[in-house]
């Protein structure tokens, strides 16, 4: 028989208040007519709404987060997959390493790498300082153990040796290896990390200010604007910002759960929710 | 000249010899097992042929062409491994398909192999299945047939059948053995199991420590053993360790008891030699004392029956002899005709003794005369 727990449920009453009551807040304030002088509520409208996507700038910083996110999903992509690969087949030791190299961007505070992204980029050879293209490097950087750890734990969880070597016994070389082989059995994990860095780099305000500001304006940078007049607005634009991130995570849980359904077996495992 | 050969492979990892000085030639179509306990250095030897390792010395040759500096990829080497190893994002036919696709056949040619190879391991039913939908049997011959439908110059198996249960392990070995046989392949398989190995082989490689011990057809492996660990890793062997009193009368006394084998005259051995006599125990007659066996000049001792084993066929029994352990196997039909603590009389042929050198063996010098 089940037993009530009263501490227990006191605790997880606790925690989804805490979790959820901003996001409920927020939803409800950009729908809320005047929420300022009552507990509740004065009015519901789709306003605010309307006031953003009439803004001509809406579509414009939509359309350049989106591009960053892309950009930065397909650079991560491109750089970590093979390097994770390589790593996990040959350099058994290099692994250490890499878990290091990729909890780094956790431990060094964004303006810190802001600073040294703009020092090294603002000189030749390289003048890339205040482009998309320095910001995508750095959200490389930025988000780096979202990709690898989710790439890692597939890699780690298919027989990569056996894998790479049955594929060689049958005439293919490294790169149709990669791509026919390797890359599709621990596709579950690069979709993963691609929707984590993609999430993040919707909303990030800090990087993307400090090194490109207004030249180039994201999506956070205009709910930014609009906290400083009037928060309605700002609260539609964090709902936006919120439906982009939940879409991808919806993507990713469909994603692995298929993967693991379609083929009946063992299959990839990915870490989505653990960074 | 053979088709494939290893001249003096060596290999080391991290200071610890894998592989010393292996010298192997297999003909075209023949198959040849490379037998052995774990850490033996078999499946070294197989990685080194197929180029997933490099020997630090030595040559191996396929059809004459040296393939040390190919790449796997360019050696055309089909592989089976233990853990099959089947792309899991692939159906059985796209797995067989693979090695056809990155070779750049066309589709059509592709397709008819795809099914002739289905057909060839009996598992055209499960064409469109995943791997993980399929048996661990049915798994292997779908990499068996992914191996074979590159037709590969060298069929290389590295303990095939060790994930399977002993059913299948039986059933599929024939299989393989039948299919190599129809397709005429130069197969090299490696396995830690004896059994797998005598049955299944054209000759056997017995490899310990990196190196190899014996190199011969199963029967000559099992009848007659070159090295003391050859002997006892095939099958189950009695040893007697003595000296040779008299070469030419073929007589060996040890720890008391005197063994006629047969004259030995080729050189091998001299007078004096220390050596061990080894008898199988399906060669040791045992029966009740108050039986009359034919007296002639075989070896005949008296025994007590200590433990009985039944495997099957034949039902092993442990006899004390002085305090020595003699095994003698006899047909479980016959087993009701001993009991343990009987008294009971051995015997076994000269013809059945193999005389090997033992370089290390002390005997107790004789001091009793017939057994």
């Amino acid at each position: 028989m089940r037993t009530r727990n009263p501490v227990g449920a006191l605790t997880i009453g606790a925690f989804l208040t805490y979790m959820l009551v901003p996001i409920l807040a927020t939803y409800l304030f950009s729908v809320a007519t005047r929420w300022d002088r009552s507990l509740l509520p004065e009015g519901l409208t789709l306003e605010w709404y309307r006031t953003a996507f009439a803004d001509r700038w809406f579509g414009i910083v939509f359309q350049h987060s989106i591009i960053l996110s892309a950009g930065t999903v397909i650079a991560s992509i491109a750089l970590i997959v093979p390097t994770a690969y390589w790593v996990h087949l040959r350099l058994p030791r290099g692994r250490a390493l890499m878990d290091l190299l990729t909890t780094l961007p956790f431990a060094i505070p964004t303006v810190v790498l802001a600073l040294g992204i703009i020092r090294l980029y603002a000189r030749p050879p390289l003048m890339l300082a205040r482009t998309p293209a320095v910001l995508i490097l750095a959200y490389v950087i930025y988000t780096l153990p979202f990709m690898y750890r989710p790439i890692a734990n597939s890699l780690e969880a298919i027989d990569l040796h056996r894998l790479t070597e049955a594929s060689q016994s049958l005439g293919a070389a490294w790169s149709r290896t990669l791509s026919q082989v390797i890359i599709p059995n621990i596709l579950p994990g690069i979709v993963s990390g691609s929707l984590l860095v993609f999430a993040t780099i919707f909303a990030e305000f800090t990087l993307a200010t400090l090194l490109v500001g207004a030249r180039y304006k994201t999506f956070p940078m205009q709910l930014v604007y609009y906290t400083r007049r009037d928060g309605r607005i700002a609260s539609a634009y964090s709902v936006i910002s919120f439906t982009v991130a939940w879409l991808s995570s919806m993507v990713i849980l469909w994603v692995t759960t298929l993967g693991t359904r379609q083929r009946g077996g063992p299959r990839a495992k990915t870490t989505a929710g653990h960074n | 000249m053979s088709y494939l050969e290893l001249q003096h492979l060596n290999k080391s990892f991290e200071g610890v010899v894998a592989v010393q000085d292996i010298n192997l030639s297999v003909d075209q179509g023949e198959f040849v097992s490379l037998l052995g306990p774990s850490g033996c250095g078999k499946t070294t030897t197989l990685r080194m042929i197929v180029g997933f390792e490099s020997p630090d010395s030595g040559v191996v040759r396929l059809g004459g062409e040296l393939m040390n500096d190919l790449p796997p990829h360019r050696r055309g080497m089909g592989m089976v491994f233990q853990m099959y190893a089947l792309f899991p994002n692939m159906t059985a036919q796209g797995n067989i398909s693979y090695g056809l696709r990155v070779a750049g056949l066309l589709r059509p040619e592709i397709e008819e192999r795809v099914a002739e190879m289905l057909e060839l391991v009996s598992l055209t039913e499960a064409a469109h299945k995943y791997p993980a939908e399929l048996s661990g049997g049915q798994q292997q011959r779908v990499a068996l047939a992914r191996a074979l439908a590159i037709r590969p110059r060298v069929l290389l198996l590295d303990e095939p059948l060790s994930a399977l249960d002993a059913v299948v392990r039986v059933s599929l070995r024939q299989e393989i053995r039948r299919i190599q046989s129809a397709l005429g392949i130069t197969t090299v398989y490696v396995t830690h199991d004896q059994e797998e190995a005598l049955s299944i082989s054209d000759r056997v490689v017995v490899m310990q420590r990196g190196a190899i011990e014996q190199v011969g057809t199963p029967e000559e492996i099992y009848s007659r053993p070159m090295t003391n660990f050859v002997a006892t890793f095939i099958g189950t062997v009695n040893q007697f360790n003595g000296v040779l009193e008299d070469s030419a009368q073929g007589r060996v006394v040890s720890e008391g008891m005197l063994i006629n084998v047969l004259p030995v005259t080729d050189g091998q051995f001299n007078s004096g030699d220390l050596v061990t006599v080894l008898v199988r125990p399906e060669s040791v007659h045992v029966s009740p004392l108050e039986e009359v066996t034919e007296a002639g000049k075989g070896n005949h001792a008296r025994a007590t029956l200590e433990g009985v084993t039944f495997l099957g066929p034949v039902t092993r029994l442990s006899l004390d002899r002085d305090g020595r352990t003699i095994t003698a196997d006899v047909s479980t039909q016959e087993r009701g005709r001993f009991k343990r603590g009987q008294a009971l009389r051995l015997s076994f042929s000269p013809e059945a003794c193999q005389l090997m050198l033992s370089p290390t063996q002390h005997p107790e010098r004789p001091n009793s005369n017939t057994a």
